[in-house]
C-alpha cells in the first residue's frame, strides 16, 4: 500500500513519482510558473534594454531612471561614508607601500629638472655674449677677408703653466693653425693645434705669445707679450717714442705683404695702465691691461680667413 | 519561500548591489573588480532556487543600472540568467554540497563577463576583450575569497530550506 503522502499511480522502478503532498503544486505546474517567471524577466529585460538603446538621453524611460538614479543616491553617500575610513586606511598603507618607488621616481624628476634648469640658466647666461658677439660680427670693426666660427670654449687653463684654451671647433669648420681667435672685447690669442672638431688656442697671455700690436692714439708699434705676473706689456718701444697711459692698442695687421702678419688689422688687445721709464732699459716699460677677460668668456670667435692661408716666415 | 524570507533576500540583494556599485567597483587589482552583488546573488539562488534567483537578478540589475545611469536592462538581463542557472542548480544538484557555492561563483563569474562583453558586443559599444580577459582570474579570485562570509551570512539570514520545499520531483530505485 502506498503511504498517504503519494498518489495513487503505481511506483515503478525508474520512473518519476510525482509528490502529492498537500499544498505543493504539482510538477508541471512548477516548471511551468519557473520558465514562465525566467521568460517574463528575460523579455522585461529585453524590452527595458531597447528602450534604453534607442532613447539613452531622453524618454520616459530616462526620466524613470533619473529618479530613481535620485532615490539612490543617498544610499550610495551612505556607503560611501561608511567605506571612507576604511579607504582612507587602504590608502594611507598603499601610500606607504608605493611611497619608496614614488620617492625614487620624484627624485629622478627632480634631477632632470635640475639638470635642465641649470641648462636653461646657463644658456640664459650665454645669450648677452652671444648677442654681443653677433653685433661685433656685424659691425664695422669686423676684419674683412675672414668669416666668423663660433665655437664653445670646452675647456680652460688648467694652471699657470698652461695658457691655452680649447675650443669646441676645428678644421671640419675652417679652423686651421694660426687662426686668430677673438671675443666681441677683443684679441684671445691663436690656435696652435687642430683636430678635426676641437682646436687648441694658446692665450696671448702664454709666455711664447707675442702680438704686433699699435697704439690708436700715437701710432707706435711694438709687440705685446706676456709681462711679470699675469699681465701684458708692450715691449719694443723705443724710449724716443710716445705713449700714454689710456691708449688703446689694437693688432697692427700686415704691413708688407712678404711678411703676412696671423693677425688682421685692428682687434682691440688692451689699454695702457703705466708707461715708465728707466735709464738702465733699453725700451719704454708700458704695462697693458686686456681687454678681454680671460677666464670668464664660454664662447668665442674663430677668424677663419677667406684667403689662402699666409706662409709663415 | 515566505514574505519575510522574500524581504530578506531583496534587502541583501539590495545592501551589496549599492555597496557594488558604490564601493567595490572603485577596486581595481590586477585589472579585475570584486563583485558582491553576484556572490549574494549566487548564495541567495543557491538557497532559494531559480525563481528567487532570477527576479532577485532582475531587481537588483535594475538597481544598477539605475545607480550607475547605465544601460537598463543589462545587467538585469545577465543576473537574471545567473540567478536562474545558479538556482536550478542548486534545487538539483548542488544544494547540499559545500564546494557548490565556491563553484557556482567562479562559473558565474566567468560567464557573467563574457556575458556582458557579448552583449555589449552586440549592441555596436565598445567591447574590449582583453582587459576583460585580463582582469578574470583576479576578478575570481576576488570573489572566492567574498564568497565564504557572503554566503555565510546569507545562510544565516535565510535558512536552508527543507527537501520538501525544494523538490517536487523524486527517483524511485525500488
Amino acid at each position: 500500500m502506498a503511504p498517504p503522502n503519494r498518489t495513487a499511480r503505481v511506483a515503478v522502478l525508474g520512473s518519476s513519482v510525482q509528490r502529492s503532498k498537500s499544498g505543493h503544486p504539482s510538477r508541471g505546474r512548477v516548471t511551468l510558473v519557473r520558465r514562465l517567471v525566467l521568460v517574463v524577466l528575460v523579455v522585461a529585460a529585453l524590452a527595458l534594454l531597447t528602450i534604453s538603446f534607442r532613447s539613452p538621453t531622453s524618454g520616459a524611460l530616462h526620466d524613470v531612471q533619473g529618479a530613481g538614479a535620485s532615490a539612490l543616491r543617498p544610499f550610495q553617500i551612505a556607503a560611501e561614508r561608511v567605506a571612507q575610513p576604511f579607504r582612507d586606511v587602504y590608502g594611507y598603507f598603499h601610500g606607504l607601500t608605493t611611497a619608496k618607488s614614488e620617492n625614487e621616481k620624484l627624485r629622478s624628476e627632480v634631477k632632470q629638472l635640475r639638470n635642465e634648469s641649470l641648462k636653461y640658466q646657463s644658456a640664459a647666461a650665454q645669450l648677452p655674449e652671444l648677442k654681443r658677439m653677433l653685433r661685433y660680427q656685424e659691425g664695422p670693426t669686423f676684419p674683412k677677408d675672414y668669416r666668423a666660427v663660433n665655437a664653445r670654449v670646452i675647456s680652460f687653463p688648467s694652471g699657470p703653466f698652461t695658457q691655452q684654451i680649447s675650443i669646441a671647433a676645428g678644421s671640419h669648420s675652417g679652423i686651421a693653425v694660426n687662426t686668430p681667435v677673438v671675443t666681441y672685447n677683443g684679441l684671445v690669442g691663436r690656435v696652435t693645434n687642430v683636430g678635426p672638431t676641437t682646436a687648441v688656442v694658446t692665450l696671448i697671455t702664454d709666455a711664447d705669445s707675442a702680438v704686433p700690436a699699435k697704439d690708436l692714439t700715437t701710432g707706435v708699434t711694438g709687440l705685446v707679450r706676456r709681462g711679470q705676473g699675469d699681465s701684458l706689456i708692450l715691449d719694443r718701444v723705443p724710449k724716443d717714442q710716445v705713449v700714454q697711459k689710456g691708449d688703446r692698442l689694437v693688432t697692427q695687421g700686415t704691413r708688407d705683404p712678404r711678411y703676412p702678419d696671423l693677425y688682421p688689422y685692428g682687434i682691440p688687445i688692451g689699454r695702457v695702465l703705466s708707461v715708465g721709464y728707466s735709464d738702465n732699459a733699453i725700451f719704454v716699460q708700458v704695462q697693458v691691461a686686456p681687454y678681454t677677460q680671460f677666464g670668464s668668456f664660454d664662447s668665442v670667435t674663430a677668424l677663419v680667413s677667406t684667403k689662402p692661408a699666409p706662409k709663415l716666415p | 519561500m515566505s514574505l519575510v524570507d522574500g524581504l530578506k533576500a531583496g534587502l541583501l540583494l539590495f545592501v551589496a548591489a549599492i555597496v557594488q556599485v558604490s564601493i567595490l567597483s572603485q577596486i581595481h587589482v590586477w585589472g579585475g573588480i570584486p563583485d558582491v552583488l553576484l556572490v549574494t546573488l549566487v548564495s541567495v539562488a543557491l538557497l532559494r532556487g531559480a525563481v528567487v534567483g532570477a527576479v532577485g537578478g532582475f531587481f537588483a540589475g535594475l538597481i544598477v543600472d539605475t545607480a550607475t545611469f547605465g544601460q537598463l536592462g543589462l545587467t538585469s538581463l545577465m543576473l537574471t540568467f545567473a540567478g536562474y542557472w545558479i538556482g536550478r542548480y542548486g534545487e538539483t544538484t548542488g544544494r547540499d554540497r559545500a564546494h557548490a557555492p565556491f563553484l557556482s561563483v567562479a562559473v558565474v563569474t566567468v560567464l557573467y563577463a563574457f556575458g556582458l562583453l557579448l552583449v555589449h558586443f552586440f549592441l555596436g559599444e565598445r567591447a574590449p576583450a582583453v582587459p576583460v580577459l585580463r582582469g578574470i582570474l583576479p576578478a575570481i579570485a576576488m570573489n572566492l575569497l567574498l564568497t565564504a562570509p557572503v554566503y555565510a551570512l546569507v545562510r544565516r539570514l535565510l535558512r536552508p530550506a527543507s527537501r520538501s520545499d525544494l523538490a517536487t520531483e523524486v527517483q524511485l530505485l525500488g
